[in-house]
């Protein structure tokens, strides 16, 4: 545990180093919710089913931020196999799994970390929830954190240079963004789906994407006509645990092997 | 193109602006642009860490040669990589007119080179990468943002007039209509004037960019 410990020390400050950076990333997360969603709340439809895009995308902003902060660690894992930096993470006195366990929690806790401000700004326009639905917010962001942060680390020791991993990157943020219910309602791609514009497994995708169900909880929590609904923790906790042990499990086998 | 085939397809659903998918994805199309024409900046730095600096001010070529050069050939790349996105959105435009599609290319061209010009003046000035990817990504949401590449300048003006003032004043908005335009997807009472602010854009920081890259990079300035 105390390896484990070490290891997500090691990674915070890393982190932090990069504050300004950081500031920056707030500051454009903060761009899009004070200008591109107050100015979208005097754009919407009768039919969008939303009378107030930017309480409507507040939840699914802080989402976002912590999608994009907690996949920042494979960018430094795919840094230090790149750099042969890897051979020093594994001669120090800490086993395979501390050091792969170590590496999946301090991104996930660094995206925690990264999301608070964005879910501080939320709760404030919106409204603060209860204290056990608190809890359960921060419980599913974590778990959501977790499976980011592993999905990007499995990412990045599976690309063997810095543009594969960007490719693989840019893929994935794109269809996990903008194929989910962070920017619009799920009932708009659910509609798209019935009448046969899009496809179907595209539909599936959405519903069963941790950035919507992340994003979904929240609103049902925070704003009128959304019902919670457990399948959201459940698929969380399924897309956490996958990529939680096949990033432990590929950070172990493949960077042992190169 | 994921943007185009989800972002634009969905969000127009929830829209109010007639057809807001085709005014999505000519918007799209000038951001993705502006977002290309932006990487110049981070090649100076590559080239300062890699010694080619010293190479290039060795050439035979003088420093505003170089500058102008630089800013025309990274105008250039960035109009190459957003080809094929362009060529996708005519496709699902449709019909355009010619004359106007023609004029509204070539003010790309001219914003591309001017956004290329920018960066590298951004990039000599700041000297360091850190700094320059922080900033380039505020600049990035601002201007993308306070501009009419994803919505009508009348819905910001309803928004909050002080963001209607500066998105105006935007390089972006002016090429974004140009571009709508040449695409008839919007109408413009005079083109002439974004065409002007577009030419503007480019002078200024073409001048600039040569000025202060003189300047910062004799004897090692740019270390």
């Amino acid at each position: 545990m105390k390896a484990i410990l070490y290891m997500v020390e090691h990674d915070f400050r890393n982190f932090f180093r990069y504050k300004w950076w950081l500031v920056g990333l707030i500051s454009m997360n903060l761009a899009d919710l004070f200008i591109m969603a107050l100015v979208y709340s005097h754009m919407l439809s009768s039919s969008a089913g939303i009378t107030n895009y930017f309480t409507f995308f507040a939840p699914g902003l802080a989402v976002t931020g912590l999608f994009a902060s907690a996949f920042m660690i494979g960018r430094e894992v795919n840094m230090e196999r790149r750099r042969e930096v890897h051979h020093y993470m594994l001669s120090l006195p800490m086993t395979r799994t501390e050091l792969a366990v170590g590496r999946v929690l301090s991104g996930g806790l660094r995206g925690m970390i990264y999301m608070s401000p964005l879910l501080l700004t939320c709760f404030i326009f919106l409204g603060f929830p209860t204290i056990p639905q608190f809890l359960l917010i921060l419980a599913v962001l974590f778990f959501v954190a977790l499976g980011i942060s592993g999905l990007s680390i499995t990412i990045a020791v599976s690309t063997s240079s810095l543009e594969k991993f960007i490719t693989a990157r840019g893929l994935v943020y794109y269809s996990l963004f903008f194929c989910s219910s962070v920017f619009y309602p799920l009932s708009l791609i659910e509609e798209l789906g019935r009448e046969g514009k899009f496809p179907s497994v595209l539909v599936t995708f959405a519903e069963i994407n941790p950035l919507s169900n992340a994003s979904d909880m929240i609103r049902s929590f925070l704003l009128p006509g959304y019902i919670f609904s457990q399948s959201w923790v459940l698929s969380v906790l399924v897309f956490s645990a996958i990529f939680t042990l096949s990033a432990t499990f590929a950070y172990m086998k493949i960077i042992e092997r190169t | 193109m994921s943007q185009i085939a989800f972002f634009g397809l969905i969000a127009s659903r929830m829209m109010s602006v007639p057809d807001y998918f085709h005014y999505y994805v000519g918007g799209l199309s000038v951001m993705t642009l502006w977002s290309a024409a932006v990487f110049i900046g981070f090649d100076i730095y590559e080239e300062a860490e890699h010694g080619v600096f010293e190479y290039l001010l060795s050439l035979p070529v003088s420093r505003r040669q170089l500058v102008l050069g630089r800013s025309i050939g990274g105008g250039l790349r960035a109009f190459i990589y957003v080809g094929p996105l362009i060529a996708v959105s005519m496709f699902v435009i449709g019909s355009v007119n010619p004359v106007a599609f023609i004029v509204s290319l070539l003010a790309l061209f001219l914003f591309s080179f001017g956004v290329s010009g920018m960066s590298i003046t951004i990039a000599v000035v700041i000297k360091s990468s850190d700094r320059f990817d922080i900033f380039m990504g505020v600049l990035d949401a601002l201007v993308v943002r306070l501009s009419t590449a994803m919505y009508p300048l009348a819905i910001v003006q309803a928004t909050n007039p002080v963001y209607a003032g500066i998105t105006n004043f935007n390089p972006l908005t002016y090429a974004a209509d140009l571009f709508r335009w040449g695409a008839s997807i919007i109408t413009l009472d005079n083109p002439l004037l974004p065409l002007l602010g577009i030419v503007a854009f480019f002078a200024f920081f073409t001048f600039v960019g040569m000025v202060l890259y003189e300047q910062r990079i004799e004897g090692g300035g740019w270390q």
